[in-house]
């Protein structure tokens, strides 16, 4: 089993490893990174929008380059999450949460250094665990019906409110903000057209990409306007590239060890499930290190572990993503879509049989993983004295930079008035939400899942003739279902189980 | 690569000055004399892009516009409303093109579109994209028959993409000409459905070809039967539903359009440039690798043939209550 592992990588980078190949590979994760910097210019716009200028490569060579930039963005995603609170992608949202109080704390330095590191440790764990797992996860993947996507999705969403914490009852709100934009579009099960108006823009849906910028990237703005920020002299953290407060401290390190490797396997773990994907592992990395901890408190105020386990799962997922991309040709999110569609352009037939067929193609994408993982910590590293600058630029002049990049970025995707429109819209109401404590990332994470879940679940009862049965008979859903209720009953459980021991005490 | 990219720039910058200029279209004498604007009403990376994509390529590859640039955009949305729309309201405007496919057919008749496909001047199909009766491997039905003896009997349930679209459509005549009841279940997307499959949940799937071709080699699904007229070029084992005496055929139409109006002597230049395409290797390799069948039909025989698909599907929607 290793000898083979080792003899399929070493085959991967006698493929991955020539000069054009390690030049694209540069290239595609230069690309992502700055891709992750525009908000919501995610991986799936930046693969789609550079896939026609590949033709002419080989198809190693580009598949390369543009796997580079859905990992890369992984990594400059996250650098907006920290520097100006705008995740730059889906995947990053939970990185905001402790990502930004620590920039405010003044600990930027550190928080940047952590996430590549993270990142880089993620990445190259979900690497590892493709190489060693695909031929089983593919088996237990391709076990998955209707009925246990359903669950998974249910249960990604319980996670959802349960973090949303202070005030759970906004949460759900703000929850149910996004399903009802995600019922906008045809229904799937019926083909019936809901909310449209009879616009043919609306027919495929309200695309979550306007949205997610609007409400994050419009909103903060709005928002900063609103307290008047832009007024302010900027209280930027003093960080010196030379200082050694740039560097993490010892404790940083000590604290997040295990956070990293936690994180890395909850993250591929979700990558692997299609449908669930970067947003969803980092997701449950944040929420599930939060419950461990034993201050969840700090958690949210600038907490280095709250930054450390969402990126380390968001690059695992990345990469275990491609297992379900690569052993079945199942597409696990947009980027992998895209790269699917790329795979398919050059006549590559996705499904079991590419291992078989094209081996030079699947190991060399692996192998090229690992040195994409290398080169992107370099990168990060190197230019992180050139994404501190940004904290230097007055609120004035970024204002209208990033209205700029926000309206351009929306406006391209495809080339739809509409959904600038819906941008702008979008932006007034998450001013709004953060003005009166609604929860934005709530309404775009169900906006995303919503229209899975209902799809799912009316697919299931469809195949079940009405009953809810199915989702205990079969055996994985069975599984899936014991850990919802168990999750559900958990805080009902450990209240009444305290109560009890403390009447035991009294008495 | 460098070359490629200032090229794309140059186009890039051609599309944009092609766009805001409404030049007066020049002569037909001596078509083509401008650059060519091939609209995508979907995404890169699907079955439209890859085939108009092709296409292009082999156009240029074989210099066969001309020495005229060719530039192709992508304007996606309302599954493929849009960038329809769009080539629509370049009326009698020879130098847009655009392809066909189950979209061009099924969006006009479940939304409220400005255009309807008999608005195009019609070139030529190019192919045509059948769908399969896909059961996994270790399945009890071996034959079309089995298969119909079993939903005599039982409850069987059926996959497919979407509600409404041409998986429903092949389902829909089956069970009507076999004299049986399938229960459908509609999948977003191609992964879905083929993991409906894996996972046990539905007994069969209506799927198309390359969506079922991975799992089909490494022997996890047989196909029972191909919706097509005449056997599939890729596969050739699997028997047509008619050979399995099920009077159906139905196919989804890859071909490519010009807004409507243009002059009869361009559509006679396309068609014989088409012509030429469909000839070459490049082509064949397409076909072969999408699992497509190379059916051809030319001219206003395939805008007949646009309008009787229509027909079928308007028909097949209307029974099961997807319009009214």
């Amino acid at each position: 089993m290793i000898e083979e592992l080792i003899a399929n990588l070493g085959f991967g980078m006698s493929v991955a490893v020539s000069p054009t190949n390690v030049f694209f590979l540069f290239v595609g994760a230069f690309v992502g990174m700055i891709v992750g910097l525009f908000p919501g210019f995610g991986p799936a716009a930046g693969i789609a929008v550079l896939v026609p200028m590949t033709f002419g490569l080989d198809p190693t060579t580009a598949i390369i380059m543009l796997a580079g930039i859905y990992y890369g963005s992984m990594y400059g995603g996250t650098i907006t999450s920290i520097l100006i609170n705008t995740p730059g992608e889906s995947a990053t949202v939970a990185s905001t949460l402790d990502g930004y109080p620590l920039a405010q704390k003044g600990r930027a330095g550190p928080a940047l250094v952590m996430q590549t590191f993270a990142s880089f440790i993620g990445g190259t764990i979900g690497v590892i665990l493709i190489c060693a797992l695909a031929p089983t996860l593919a088996e237990f993947a391709s076990s998955f019906g209707p009925s246990e996507y359903f669950l998974i999705i249910l249960f990604g969403l319980l996670l959802l409110t349960t973090m949303m914490g202070e005030n759970k009852f906004n949460g759900i709100v703000s929850a149910l903000l996004g399903f009802v934009i995600s019922m906008v579009g045809v229904d799937v099960i019926s083909g019936v057209q809901r909310f449209t108006f009879g616009s043919p823009e609306l027919i495929g849906g309200i695309y979550f990409v306007p949205i997610a910028i609007g409400l994050f990237g419009i909103g903060e703005l709005l928002h900063c306007i609103y307290i008047g920020q832009h007024k302010k002299m900027i209280e930027r953290a003093k960080v010196a590239f030379r200082s050694k407060d740039f560097w993490p401290t010892r404790k940083d390190y000590s604290e997040s060890k295990f956070t990293v490797f936690r994180g890395s396997f909850i993250g591929f773990i979700a990558g692997v499930l299609p449908g669930s994907g970067a947003t969803i592992g980092s997701i449950l990395g944040y929420s599930i290190e939060k419950k461990i901890a034993k201050d969840p408190e700090t958690f949210g105020k600038g907490e280095m572990r709250g930054l450390v386990a969402p990126e380390a799962a968001n690059n695992a997922a990345s990469s275990g993503a491609m297992v379900p991309l690569l052993s079945l040709g199942i597409p696990g999110s947009g980027a992998t879509a895209v790269l699917l569609g790329a795979f398919m352009m050059w006549g590559l037939q996705p499904g079991p049989m590419l291992i078989v067929n094209d081996p030079g193609f699947v190991w060399g994408l692996i192998a090229s993983m690992y040195l994409g993982n290398m080169v992107l910590i370099i990168l990060s590293i190197a230019a992180i004295p050139l994404f501190i600058k940004f904290l230097d630029i007055p609120y004035v002049y970024v204002i209208p930079v990033v209205v700029l990049l926000c309206v351009i970025g929306t406006y391209t995707l495809h080339f739809s008035m509409v959904e600038t429109w819906m941008l702008l819209v979008a932006g007034l109401l998450g001013f709004c939400m953060k003005l009166y404590g609604y929860s934005p990332a709530a309404t775009v994470l169900a906006l995303v899942l919503g229209s899975m879940a209902e799809e799912n679940l009316l697919q299931s009862l469809i195949i079940s003739d009405g009953s809810f049965a199915i989702f205990v008979d079969r055996p994985i859903s069975f599984i899936l279902s014991m850990i919802i209720v168990a999750v559900i009953a958990a805080p009902f459980a450990y209240r009444a189980f305290k109560k009890l021991s403390y009447s035991n005490g009294v008495t | 690569m460098l070359a490629k990219k200032v090229k794309f720039i140059v186009s890039a910058a051609a599309v944009s000055v092609a766009a805001y200029s409404n030049v007066a279209i020049a002569d037909e004498s001596n078509y083509p004399s401008q650059t060519l604007n091939y609209i995508i009403a979907f995404g890169p990376g699907g079955g439209n892009d890859l085939m108009s994509r092709t296409v292009v390529e082999i156009l240029n590859d074989y210099d066969l516009f001309g020495g005229q640039n060719i530039v192709v955009e992508n304007r996606a949305g309302g599954s493929g409303a849009i960038g329809f729309s769009h080539v629509n309201r370049q009326h009698d405007n020879p130098y847009y093109a655009t392809s066909t496919s189950g979209n061009f057919i099924t969006t006009p008749l479940t939304a409220n579109t400005d255009w309807a496909p008999g608005d195009f001047t019609p070139i030529g199909l190019l192919a045509s994209d059948a769908m399969f009766l896909v059961v996994r491997e270790d399945s009890d039905y071996h034959s079309v028959d089995d298969f119909v003896e079993a939903a005599q009997s039982s409850r069987i349930i059926v996959g497919g993409t979407g509600s409404a679209g041409p998986s429903r459509v092949v389902a829909s005549l089956f069970a009507d000409e076999a004299g049986i009841s399938l229960e459908y279940v509609p999948a977003g997307t191609g992964g879905e459905m083929v993991t409906a499959l894996t996972s046990n949940s539905v007994q069969a799937i209506v799927a198309n070809p390359s969506e079922v071709a991975g799992q089909i080699a490494a022997g996890n699904f047989r196909a029972l039967a191909y919706s097509d007229g005449e056997r599939s070029d890729v596969y050739p084992d699997v028997p047509t539903f008619q050979e399995s005496g099920y009077d159906l055929s139905f196919s989804l139409p890859r071909g490519v359009v010009l807004p409507g109006g243009v002059d009869s002597e361009i559509q006679e230049w396309w068609i014989s440039a088409l012509k030429e395409v469909v000839e070459t290797e490049e082509w064949n390799n397409y076909l072969e690798t999408n699992s497509l069948s190379g059916t051809y039909i030319w001219g206003d025989e395939f805008g007949d043939y646009l309008s009787e698909t229509s027909e079928t599907f308007e028909q097949t929607l209307r029974n099961i209550g997807a319009i009214d």
